[in-house]
């Protein structure tokens, strides 16, 4: 399987190529995409200009996202192959991780070899754009591809990634295959007293209280003789009766 | 009996010796009753949807396409099974093929919707203020049906009420929770989501996930029902239920109303003329008071004279519905002399 892909890339890296063909590097040996316009070392020059905020580019697809797939710039990068092909991960041996990197992004700085989705900053993970989501789930089995294996983003971006697609799918813009519930068949009816109408307690309808001594009662005249003789020391000279 | 946060559960005490009380004397409340239309039954003049007539004429008209039934769907991709059969063993297996799809095309229960619950049992002025939150205390016991369930809530202001039928659904789903059902229903059923959904074309799947969803006589199960059986009959998409359990409640619904006219073209279009008599006597079972009626009881009429006799006197499209009959006929016509 290893040669068939390896196989198919080479094809597709020599006759894929449309336009004018130029001594191009492949995909994946390329300065990452949306990378070329940011400056690479991390004192600023002190005599370029900043960059006016009027004209963002990387917040210019944040709205829209679904547009930037439809640009040159995305075709020139990506053709008709899914953002993730061609990515490779770089780690020790031949088996990779059971889990890609935590995040992409530490402090503002990314790491070197960043997921397919960091490291172009026109994508967005949005559940509006569902051509970008319809790469990262299988066409025949409707499963969403597994980070470690197929694509190879960020764990931060994957979760993101399934709740976007959750997202789309709540929302009636990508659909999975309906789980078949067969027709109810119990018996709907509503007269059982859990769910029909209780005709309230009487002590309701008279606008009565629901227990008697939630209202007050004069005590009898005992017991109120006895408490103030045993507590006729500590009486106040007026006594308020409650 | 321990109370936690916003829910409870109660251990067999207090709600549960109702619930023994009143099934102890089954007779009076007819557990096993036949939903609300059951008392109407035959004293009533105008038929059901359980009618066996009714659900026959419906089943007639929903078609059996044994490839849209069983049409491959998305799921973990196996290799292939491939099976050598004699002209016999086909058959047999055409056969269970046709009885498991007669399984699959039972059609859900139409119910009127049913009466807000909004009952209260005590008013405890004690409790005012000893609480913030409200309590649902929710009678698990596994062996009653669900609508012999006691669910009441405690408010903060110390009332005692029975819980909504939404309160009730959502307790329910979450202690005995059912395939395919949420706790709380998904965005995508409401209105203008549903606007997405018919753009898709996807009324089938959308028609599924609120059967798993809802209750049949719940408000938004009835209100999902009809936005999609108007949006269907505005755009005459009908094609699109053929085949499916869904189709016999959309017909119900459409002559309910009188608006049969859409249906009525389309299926002279497609040549189905069996299905346009049982849609036109079904509709003089639900309306013996119009015309068509009458006159089709007079004369017996049969086939096309039926239709016509229909067009005249209850249609609103009476032009399009000449014209469908006229292409109908001219067809017919080529197909036999050919």
């Amino acid at each position: 399987m290893a040669l068939a892909r390896s196989v198919a890339l080479l094809r597709w890296a020599a006759g894929g190529l449309r336009g004018p063909v130029r001594a191009r590097r492949p995909l994946w040996a390329q300065v990452a995409p949306g990378a070329l316009a940011r400056p690479r070392s991390t004192e600023a020059a002190p005599d370029v200009p900043a960059e006016p905020p009027a004209f963002d580019a990387a917040a210019r697809y944040k709205d829209k996202p679904w547009e930037y797939l439809e640009t040159e710039e995305y075709q020139a990068t990506y053709g008709d192959k899914p953002v993730w092909f061609g990515y490779r991960r770089n780690h020790k041996g031949s088996v990779p991780p059971q889990k890609t990197r935590k995040t992409c992004l530490r402090k503002g700085k990314s790491v070197g070899n960043p997921c397919p989705i960091c490291r172009d900053r026109n994508l967005f993970l949005d559940f509006r754009n569902v051509k970008l989501l319809d790469q990262f789930i299988c066409p025949h089995s409707g499963v969403v591809y597994h980070p470690t294996i197929t694509t190879g983003v960020c764990m931060k971006q994957h979760k993101l990634l399934t709740k976007a697609i959750e997202k789309a799918r709540d929302h009636g813009l990508l659909w999975l295959q309906v789980p078949y519930v067969e027709a109810p068949r119990d018996d709907y009816g509503t007269r059982h007293p859990a769910v029909s109408k209780t005709p309230p307690a009487p002590e309701l309808l008279r606008g009565a209280s629901w227990y008697p001594w939630y209202d007050w009662h004069q005590p009898p005249a005992a017991a109120v003789a006895r408490l103030r003789r045993i507590y006729k020391a500590y009486l106040k000279e007026d006594g308020p009766p409650a | 009996m321990a109370a936690l946060g916003a829910r409870g559960w109660l251990r067999g005490s207090a709600a549960a010796v109702p619930s023994r009380l009143w099934r102890a004397a089954p007779a009076l409340w007819g557990r096993r009753a036949r939903g609300q239309d059951a008392a109407a039954g035959s004293s009533d003049t105008r038929p059901a949807f359980t009618d066996e007539a009714v659900q026959n004429l419906l089943y007639k008209m929903t078609g059996l396409n044994l490839q849209k039934v069983f049409r491959p769907v998305k799921k973990e991709l196996k290799p292939p099974k491939y099976k050598l059969m004699t002209e016999a063993q086909l058959e047999e297996a055409t056969r269970k093929a046709i009885e498991e799809a007669k399984e699959k095309l039972r059609m859900p229960p139409v119910l009127n919707e049913r009466e807000p619950i909004d009952d209260i049992l005590a008013e405890d002025k004690i409790l005012e203020g000893t609480e913030t939150t409200k309590y649902v205390f929710t009678d698990l016991t596994y062996s009653i049906p669900h609508r012999e369930r006691f669910i009441v809530v405690r408010e903060p202001s110390g009332v005692l009420r029975k819980a909504s039928w939404e309160e009730r659904d959502r307790m329910i789903q979450i202690f005995f929770p059912k395939e395919g059902r949420r706790v709380i229903p998904p965005v995508i059923f409401k209105d203008e989501h549903l606007a997405t959904v018919f753009q898709q074309d996807r009324h089938e799947d959308i028609l599924n996930m609120c059967i798993a969803q809802f209750e049949p006589d719940s408000p938004d199960y009835i209100r999902v029902h009809h936005r999609t059986y108007d949006d269907i009959e505005k755009h005459a998409k009908y094609d699109l239920l053929r085949s499916t359990r869904h189709f016999g409640g959309m017909v119900w619904y459409l002559v309910n109303r009188k608006k049969t006219d859409g249906l009525l073209i389309d299926m002279l279009h497609r040549d189905l003329l069996d299905d346009t008599t049982s849609l036109i006597t079904l509709y003089h079972m639900l309306h013996p008071e119009c015309q068509s009626a009458k006159e089709a009881k007079e004369g017996k009429l049969q086939g096309v004279d039926l239709i016509k006799v229909f067009v005249k006197s209850e249609s609103q499209k009476e032009g399009y519905i000449q014209l469908a009959l006229q292409a109908y006929q001219e067809a017919v016509a080529t197909s036999t002399a050919s």
